[in-house]
């Protein structure tokens, strides 16, 4: 009987050609924006090389300094962060490190940008790049301010050709490096990770960044345990009151938070509430996005089903005359629309794959490396199987009770 | 031909033939048809027995409730008031699955438009009741065979229902009528849709199925047709008035 099935699926497919490339296209372009936003996010969110330990790492990106009538909200600065923000329990380790802001270089008269950032030697403990040659600098050369940098595979290419990059020297916002070490190209949405050059955060110019606690720099947290972020925050919380204020006069209180990568990214989308990110508004949007991008092209499928089922009342008459019961005619439709999907689930596979490969490739996103996620993959699926059973089950139901002799009259062949 | 009275309101009972068991009975059968304001009597007081192996024609004008009584006598129609017996027994109480597969078992059902299904060629066509019983593929596929030599289109079993005029579409249709070897074939209207040659083919093919044992229940609008049969019933108004 399923063979069949089968058999009837193909034909009806191959018969309903307009039918069948709305259906097939509604399911594999649904499935492929759902896989393409899918690999976004995880690009973003979870854990991947150099930000392997994502999953238990806060960042504090964002504080702010209030007083009557006055305010300084944005990144807070080595001082406060040295100071107050060292040896919390169930943190492993941290680092503190500067934004990546552009620094201009000079290669055969021609003006090349990089983003520079400059980091303490933890940060190379926490986050885990790629060498293709060198080593990162560690601690002796932050603690001597050397002018030492690791630099990304393109960055060396474009300061030095095909020449090897280590030991090779090049000069940035007035101050000579000497390369150390040479990484893989990093992903731009990898935010505490991504640069073009590495260097000493002693080798900022001035002494004012030691003490100040507003400022350019960020921090990052390695906690030993996911589990531990509440205490970590609730220890962090306890420290602010004791912060002495640079600035009495004009600024009273500080306050922020460490956040994860979903909070600094909820943080920046819907904004915050009381210096804390609305991530349940964040994911609440998105889920409703999502729901709506899935349901619109669902219900659509539903309809274009039923249609198709109505058409053939005259086909359900003779199954009926002939035997067929209620079950017998909705198990053959569920058949054919699950056919549909899977057609569309593969089609939607190829797609993504090579729409993922095309975006990769296309520099779009400045080092993207999107993959596909299967599982997001196979719920994108499961849910077209779904409403194509359900689309299915439905209209066929309706039909498979109606009066045989009315369903006759349906149509002729 | 039997003799038949023409005396209006009278059914005329014909001595049982055959083997003398009813295959059908039908015993003060009414069907009203009812919408929202209209209520139409499609059959009225219908009594009705046809023996097992008989060959009957139902003749009457158009609305006279002739395809509703072979609905009724085939299952695909419940009775408003009265009693329709099968082989015996009394379908009254059946549910829907249980009409269902003694319909599949035991009646096979031949239209005027042939209600093949257009996806299928010929052979799927033919299978389509043994589906519903749950038979091998193999089995089905030799039994589709064996009905499709009986009507003479055993060379035609890959056409589409397309690429077949109208006198092989009705032998497929009879082919897959008769495939599960049914006790009742019930034919509406077979060869409404066919020129008189291919209508004599198409009653030939009956007759021989007929000869074989099975039950033969024609409508028709067809007297040269309807004359061939043993019995002709009438209907008019839904009354049977012979």
């Amino acid at each position: 009987m399923i063979t069949n099935y089968l058999k009837l699926a193909y034909k009806v497919l191959l018969r309903r050609k307009f039918f069948t490339f709305v259906n097939l296209f509604g399911t594999s372009v649904t499935l492929l924006v759902l896989v393409i936003a899918s690999a976004m996010l995880d690009h973003t969110f979870s854990p991947m090389a150099p930000e392997v330990k994502l999953d238990r790492t806060l960042h504090v990106t964002y504080m702010a300094m209030r007083g009557e009538g006055n305010e300084w909200s944005g990144s807070p600065g080595y001082g406060f962060l040295d100071r107050y923000c060292r040896d919390i329990p169930h943190v492993e380790r941290m680092s503190l490190y500067t934004g990546a802001h552009a620094a201009a270089s000079f290669v055969g008269g021609e003006k090349v940008i990089s983003q520079m950032r400059r980091t303490d030697a933890e940060y190379w403990t926490i986050l885990d790049f790629a060498f293709v040659a060198g080593q990162p600098f560690g601690a002796p050369e932050v603690a001597d301010g050397a002018r030492v940098a690791v630099v990304t595979e393109s960055t060396a290419r474009r300061l030095f050709g095909d020449r090897t990059a280590i030991g090779q020297t090049f000069e940035t916002q007035g101050q000579t490096f000497t390369v150390n070490g040479v990484v893989r190209d990093v992903p731009r949405v990898r935010d505490a990770a991504f640069a073009d050059i590495w260097v000493p955060v002693t080798t900022l110019p001035t002494d004012l960044w030691k003490t100040s606690l507003m400022g350019d720099f960020n921090a990052m947290m390695l906690a030993d345990s996911p589990r531990s972020f509440r205490a970590i925050r609730t220890e962090f919380a306890a420290r602010l009151p004791h912060v002495q204020m640079t600035e009495p006069d004009r600024y009273k209180t500080m306050s922020g938070s460490p956040r994860t990568r979903l909070e600094d990214v909820a943080a920046e989308a819907v904004g915050t509430t009381e210096d804390m990110p609305r991530t349940g508004l964040f994911i609440g949007v998105l889920a409703l996005l999502a729901l709506l991008f899935m349901l619109l092209p669902a219900i659509n499928l539903v309809n274009l089903n039923i249609s198709r089922i109505f058409e053939r009342v005259s086909e359900i008459g003779v199954r009926k005359a002939f035997g067929a019961s209620t079950g017998d005619l909705v198990g053959q439709f569920i058949v054919e629309n699950i056919v549909l999907a899977l057609l569309g689930g593969a089609i939607g596979l190829v797609l993504s794959l090579w729409a993922l490969q095309l975006i990769n490739v296309s520099g779009v996103v400045p080092n993207a490396d999107f993959h596909m996620n299967p599982r997001i993959f196979l719920y994108g699926l499961g849910l077209s199987v779904f409403f194509g059973v359900l689309s299915g089950a439905y209209p066929a139901w309706r039909m498979a009770r109606l009066d045989p002799v009315e369903a006759l009259r349906g149509g002729h062949r | 031909m039997n003799t038949m009275s023409q005396d209006h309101g009278t059914a005329v009972v014909d001595p049982p033939r055959q083997n003398g068991r009813a295959a059908i009975r039908l015993q003060g059968v009414e069907k009203i048809h009812r919408t929202d304001r209209i209520e139409t009597v499609a059959l009225n007081q219908v009594h009705l027995e046809v023996q097992d192996g008989e060959f009957l024609s139902v003749m009457g004008p158009s609305g006279s409730g002739k395809s509703t009584l072979l609905n009724v006598i085939g299952l695909l129609d419940r009775p408003t008031k009265g009693k329709v017996e099968l082989g015996g027994q009394n379908v009254g109480s059946l549910s829907d699955r249980e009409l269902a597969i003694k319909r599949n078992r035991e009646i096979g059902f031949v239209f005027q438009t042939f209600h093949l299904i257009q996806d299928l060629n010929v052979v799927d066509n033919v299978e389509i009741p043994l589906l519903y019983r749950q038979l091998p593929a193999g089995k089905r596929r030799g039994m589709a065979q064996e009905a499709l030599e009986r009507v003479g289109l055993s060379a035609r079993t890959s056409h589409f229902p397309s690429q077949l005029s109208g006198g092989q579409r009705q032998r497929v249709a009879i082919a897959r009528a008769i495939v599960g070897r049914p006790d009742i074939l019930l034919a509406d209207e077979p060869t409404g849709n066919l020129d008189s040659q291919m209508g004599d083919e198409i009653i030939a093919i009956l007759e021989d199925l007929n000869r074989s044992g099975t039950t033969v229940v024609m409508v028709t609008h067809d007297q040269r047709l309807a004359s061939k049969t043993a019995r002709i019933v009438r209907l008019f108004d839904g009354r049977q008035v012979e």
